[in-house]
């Protein structure tokens, strides 16, 4: 399973949403790969599922066909959570 | 690691600020003055906001304004401005400002995953938001050591 954390540079907050997901992950014994990237980068890239600000989720939504999730604050490990608890309940 | 990358000199206190463009600049003035990076690189970040929204509120209370690595960047650094009065960033109540600025994709990585490490730590995020720029220091201070 890949998950992929986007912001607009792929340098700073994407890191740190890939953190709450890693953290995430391990919380539920998922095996993932988790990359963070840029904006522009991941319009291109094969993913399971999306992390990105509710802002850019609108515009991956419209170039990708995997589930694109807007979190709100990256930080968030539960809000991150809730968000991979929905994907594995309706796309895995 | 933190703290090559953020000193102590880099870090300011203010009571209140009237909004949350005039935050970045006053959080970006160390690394001005040090010629770490451009007036660019801080105008940059101000329209990043605008352009992708206010994502950069990483948490209750946090922003990490940031903006492209390397461009009006000319050496790796952060700098930290506190709040006693939240100032509003596009809907989101701001304390504590850190200014990130990169030369590329890798060479900041190790501070800012340490900082966000620390971070998650609820009473360390306590501190974080509350303390005194002193308190703050140690706790990043701190934090190398584990």
């Amino acid at each position: 399973m890949k998950f992929l954390a986007v912001c607009g540079f792929g340098v700073g907050s994407s890191m740190v949403l890939k953190m709450s997901i890693v953290k995430a992950c391990r919380a539920r014994n998922l095996d993932c790969d988790i990359e963070n990237t840029d904006l522009t980068s991941a319009k291109g890239m094969q993913a399971d599922a999306v992390f990105t600000s509710p802002e850019m989720a609108d515009d991956l939504r419209r170039t990708l066909s995997c589930p694109v999730y807007g979190i709100h604050k990256y930080m968030d490990v539960n809000e991150v959570g809730e968000a991979i608890d929905h994907f594995l309940a309706n796309h895995n | 690691m933190i703290t090559s990358i953020l000193p102590i000199t880099n870090m300011q206190h203010v009571s209140s600020i009237s909004n949350w463009e005039e935050a970045i600049k006053i959080a970006s003035e160390p690394l001005l003055k040090n010629g770490s990076i451009e007036k660019s690189y801080v105008e940059k970040m101000i329209k990043n906001v605008y352009a992708y929204g206010p994502y950069i509120v990483l948490n209750d209370y946090f922003a990490l304004p940031h903006a492209e690595p390397g461009n009006g960047v000319n050496k790796v650094g952060m700098a930290l401005l506190t709040l006693d009065q939240p100032v509003d960033l596009l809907g989101k109540p701001v304390k504590v400002f850190l200014v990130l600025a990169a030369v590329d994709s890798t060479s900041h990585l190790e501070a800012l995953s340490e900082i966000t490490g620390l971070l998650m730590d609820p009473e360390k995020y306590e501190i974080f938001l509350t303390g005194t720029i002193n308190d703050i220091y140690n706790l990043f201070k701190g934090g190398e050591e584990s």
